[in-house]
């Protein structure tokens, strides 16, 4: 099921659409080229994992060995405070999509913009929506999607994967990011 | 603008000059209601631009942010036109201008829709019961229609006063519908202020629409005690013949009321609504029964339970008139809105009409004539009933099993369904022979059958969840209070102070639709959370339905625990969608009574005092429709936040504050005239969640005015902190930006507050008088720092 096609079949969108990703080598290129990446994380992220590290885990290790900011949305911060990661910040889903569309705005306080956003956690129509703000109203910002199915807002986002291709993509990611396996 | 009544004379007999008279009635032209002594305000009657800078006003603090859910725009033939990448389309529109039309134009439609009621019901009214007929909220209840009076300068009193606010409100729809057309406006900012026109508009059709039902029709007027009704499916008693009604528009419903009762068989049919109309048969008669929200047609239906179906208008499977056949259910339309494309028998004799729904000759008709409808309804469900015997479409679990089986895996059902339940896993378990989970998936479905739509093998998918849900539903019962209406000006007495000065800390009003992400027990726990804190609660529309249930230990709905008076810690129910007019119209009354502002043709010092002051925050955790959009879009204007549930993002913009730009946050303070900055409160106007532990927060957030006092504030602070703790797991670090003196820190989290307040170099701040317009400034046009 490697199709790049929206995985709520009317979600379809305009003329432009998501590049799928089909090696994980270009998140790691797009990685190496941004100034500015920011991680946005939503509360799926609570309940879902990758292989056996929850995905809680997997962002604070990504953000660690990339030295990429989170931003939580909703009650995800907890899992974050609890784990005493101190590189995540709370905003709202919407906040968040807000802020991104004010070229001089970066999180935690530093001087914007940001120019590389990945995003993970949301259902799917809202992290729909909320890359069609930044796809049209944020045209400094290229966007990942970090998730299973294939978001066509995004700029670059993988077809929908079976779970275990995957974990495989993300576990790649990591490694080029320079986590561990 | 003020001549806007009519004078009649009516006569029993007249003799003139050129003949003798019974029964007459002359309108002599239009006389002003000089009997009211408040002063006429400003804006009388506000056509589309009189409000335009206080639009632009919230507007510039609550920047809309868009997510558009199309690149291009196909509206006209000069189309498509891509709009991606700052490119404008053949008319010049780009897409920040497009985006804006969209949320104009479901704000247009959502007013019709309310509109278009309001004028059947007040019509329908008139004709029945005379242009003088007199309009009454009840007892305690002397400003009885404050939202008309603030927009249009109008006390109505009569049927005929309602018909001439309703003529102004037909207008301004006319105006803004008008601004969606291709060549017209261009600018979104104007676009949403055109929205919040209409949103205000579609209040006061709402208030009109209910204050003439509530008048007419014998509806609870304003009581706190209106009866408990029955709900839920198993409350239904299968031995009585069964009416369901599906809609808004209560009329119809009313003569099949009246039918069974004037010949006797009240006893032997049950009466049942979905949607808003089962709010209103159940303010005529507390005896009828609500099945439960929209989203619970196409189950109790294809269970097989309706004798009839009669519909109305709005909310109304359009699709339903296909599922009642497969149950052998006649459908009766009774709207010219929704007429299902059936044969139009109004001329024709009851007894022909019943013989051909009783023997299956046709699936269902359209009558208009509602003495009509009530005599076929009443008959054809009598007959129906033993004929039937509550003939269900469900399937048997072992055709379900065997059916399973053949499941191709393709995954469409759950690409399909808006809620991503998890459809395809729990079929293969049926397969098995495990049926819990589509019992599951059914307590979280939302009732849009997309699932079977989409399946390949033609499964019918929403069918298999009731049927394997059928343990749980035949348990389904609980009690909900019916709709009060309108809040009584002696409540307003005694909440307006506490209220303003933030220590009753808010006021929640839960609105609206059942496209919930997660079911309905969310608004529930809301609901008990803030009624726990003292906040006001209160529900209307289908929300007001799926509250009552869940039910604590001792089998109790919350409407059971808590009172129905508009006062802390009671969670009310004002009735159907269009009482949702009658919390705009509590806020408006506690400016009006409590501070005594005047209310006649004020919109903006109203509006001003109300966003200034009155902690109040509108939820609509499982909006729908375009209707809810106009709804908000009204409240907007009020300046009173609304919080959607994450299906709300697919209205496609949010109005959002920014708590980092001192300057989104200037009053001019009304005793000095200086500009003073004030806290990010409300931060946003419309905001949408992403799920409860979020809406739990921000709820409290968004009730902190900048009018608090220090004791107000202290409270709110102290929910918005304990909460932020509980639902995000720390202490919040921007309570030092809500600090304006110490007395505002609440006493028990002094020590942390302070710390955070040192951190960051917190300085004392004045509170004001706030008020955005600076006009309002006592003594005229400010002239402070």
């Amino acid at each position: 099921m490697m199709r790049e096609e929206p995985w709520q079949t009317a979600e379809v969108c305009g003329p432009t659409k998501a590049q799928g990703i089909k090696k994980p080598a270009v998140v790691g290129a797009l990685l190496k080229k941004a100034k500015h990446p920011l991680l946005v994380v939503g509360s799926q992220a609570l309940t879902e994992n990758t292989g056996k590290k929850s995905m809680i885990d997997y962002f604070i290790e990504f953000s660690t060995a990339a030295k990429i900011p989170i931003v939580a949305t909703a009650n995800t911060i907890t899992a974050f405070k609890e784990k005493g990661f101190d590189n995540a910040y709370s905003y709202g889903a919407m906040e968040i999509t807000g802020r991104l569309q004010d070229h001089d705005w970066m999180v935690a306080s530093k001087k914007g913009p940001h120019d590389l956003v990945m995003t993970y956690g949301f259902p799917y129509y809202m992290e729909w929506l909320m890359l069609s703000a930044l796809i049209n109203f944020s045209p400094h910002i290229k966007t990942v999607s970090l998730g299973r199915y294939y978001q066509p807002h995004a700029t670059w986002s993988f077809p929908n994967l079976k779970k275990q291709n995957w974990n495989d993509a993300l576990k790649e990611i990591l490694t080029l990011s320079g986590g561990s396996k | 603008m003020t001549e806007q009544k009519r004078a009649r004379l009516k006569a029993d007999k007249l003799d003139t000059g050129f003949g003798s008279f019974r029964n007459i009635e002359v309108t002599i032209g239009k006389v002003i209601d000089d009997d009211w002594d408040e002063p006429m305000g400003p804006t009388p009657m506000p056509d589309v631009t009189t409000l335009r800078s206080w639009d632009h006003k919230l507007l510039t603090r609550y920047r809309p942010a868009y997510m558009p859910a199309c690149q291009l725009c196909c509206l006209c033939t000069f189309g498509k036109c891509d709009l991606t990448s700052g490119k404008r389309g053949a008319c010049g529109l780009d897409i920040e201008g497009q985006s804006a039309r969209i949320v104009l134009a479901a704000a247009n439609i959502g007013c019709a829709a309310h509109l278009a009621h309001s004028r059947h019901m007040v019509d329908y009214m008139i004709h029945e019961f005379g242009p003088r007929f007199e309009l009454s909220q009840g007892d305690g209840v002397e400003i009885e229609a404050p939202v008309s009076r603030l927009v249009t300068g109008i006390r109505p009193r009569t049927l005929e006063d309602a018909s001439a606010i309703l003529d102004y409100c037909e207008t301004q729809l006319t105006h803004t519908l008008s601004a969606v057309a291709t060549g017209q406006e261009g600018s979104w900012i104007d676009f949403e202020s055109k929205a919040f026109h209409v949103g205000m508009i579609d209040q006061v059709g709402m208030e009109i629409a209910d204050l003439a039902q509530i008048s007419t029709l014998g509806f609870p007027q304003s009581d706190p005690d209106a009866p408990l009704i029955e709900a839920g499916i198993s409350s239904m008693d299968p031995k009585k013949a069964m009416i369901l009604a599906i809609g808004h528009n209560v009329v119809p419903a009313t003569y099949i009321m009246d039918y069974a009762s004037e010949t006797g068989v009240s006893d032997n049919i049950d009466i049942a609504g979905i949607c808003c109309t089962a709010w209103d048969i159940s303010r005529y008669d507390a005896k009828t029964k609500i099945v439960g929200p929209i989203s619970w047609q196409l189950r109790f239906v294809r269970a097989g339970f309706a004798d009839v179906v009669v519909v109305d208008e709005q909310c109304i499977r359009t699709d339903i008139l296909e599922h009642a056949k497969k149950v052998n259910s006649p459908v009766i339309a009774t709207c010219d809105k929704s007429t299902m494309g059936l044969p139009d028998r109004t001329d024709d004799d009851v007894d022909d009409i019943v013989k051909d729904l009783v023997s299956g000759k046709t699936p269902g008709v359209y009558i208009r004539d509602h003495e009509k409808i009530g005599e076929v309804v009443v008959k054809t469900a009598i007959k129906m009933h033993p004929k039937r015997k509550k003939k269900g479409s469900l399937p048997s679990k072992a055709k379900m099993q065997e059916l399973a089986q053949a499941c191709r895996q393709c995954s469409e059902c759950v690409r399909s369904c808006p809620n991503d339940q998890p459809v395809m896993d729990a079929v293969l378990a049926a397969a098995e022979g495990n049926f819990e989970p589509l019992a599951d998936v059914y307590d979280e479905c939302i009732g849009c059958a997309r699932c079977e739509s989409a399946c390949p093998n033609e499964y019918d998918l929403h069918s298999w969840m009731v049927k394997a849900a059928e343990g749980r539903w035949k348990q389904e019962s609980f009690m909900v209070r019916s709709g009060r209406g309108a809040i009584k000006d002696t409540e307003i007495r005694t909440v307006g102070q506490p209220i303003v000065f933030g220590e009753i800390p808010g006021v929640i009003a839960h609105v609206g639709c059942a496209n919930y992400p997660d079911g309905g027990r969310a608004i529930h726990d809301h609901a008990e959370e803030f009624a726990k804190r003292r906040f006001i609660v209160v529900f209307s529309g289908c929300a007001a339905m799926t509250v009552g249930a869940i039910k604590d230990e001792e089998g109790k709905s919350i409407y059971e625990r808590r009172p129905g008076t508009f006062d802390a810690g009671s969670v009310l129910n004002v009735g159907s969608c269009v009482a949702n007019s009658h919390i705009a119209g509590a806020a408006i009354k506690i400016a009006n009574i409590f501070a005594k502002r005047n209310l006649r043709g004020n919109y903006e010092e109203i509006a001003d005092y109300i966003h200034n002051r009155v902690g109040a925050v509108g939820i609509s955790w499982g909006a729908m429709s375009q209707k809810a959009a106009s709804i908000a879009a009204g409240f907007w204007r009020l300046g009173v936040p609304v919080i959607v549930g994450p299906h709300g993002t697919k209205y496609r913009r949010m109005l959002l504050g920014r708590a980092d730009k001192p300057e989104d946050w200037m009053v001019w303070d009304a005793r000095t005239g200086d500009r003073v900055q004030v806290a990010a409160g409300p931060e946003h106007l419309f905001y949408a969640v992403e799920n409860l532990e979020e809406l739990m927060v921000m709820t409290a957030k968004l009730a902190i005015r900048p009018n608090d006092t220090a004791k107000g504030r202290a409270i709110k602070l102290s929910h918005y902190i304990d909460l932020h703790e509980t639902y995000k797991g720390y202490f919040p670090d921007d309570v030092h930006t809500y600090i304006r003196r110490e007395t505002d820190i609440p006493i028990t989290i002094k020590d942390k507050i302070k710390a955070q307040m040192k951190e960051n170099k917190w300085q004392e701040k004045p509170i004001p008088d706030p008020t955005l317009v600076r006009r309002l400034v006592y003594g005229g046009n400010g002239g402070g720092k």
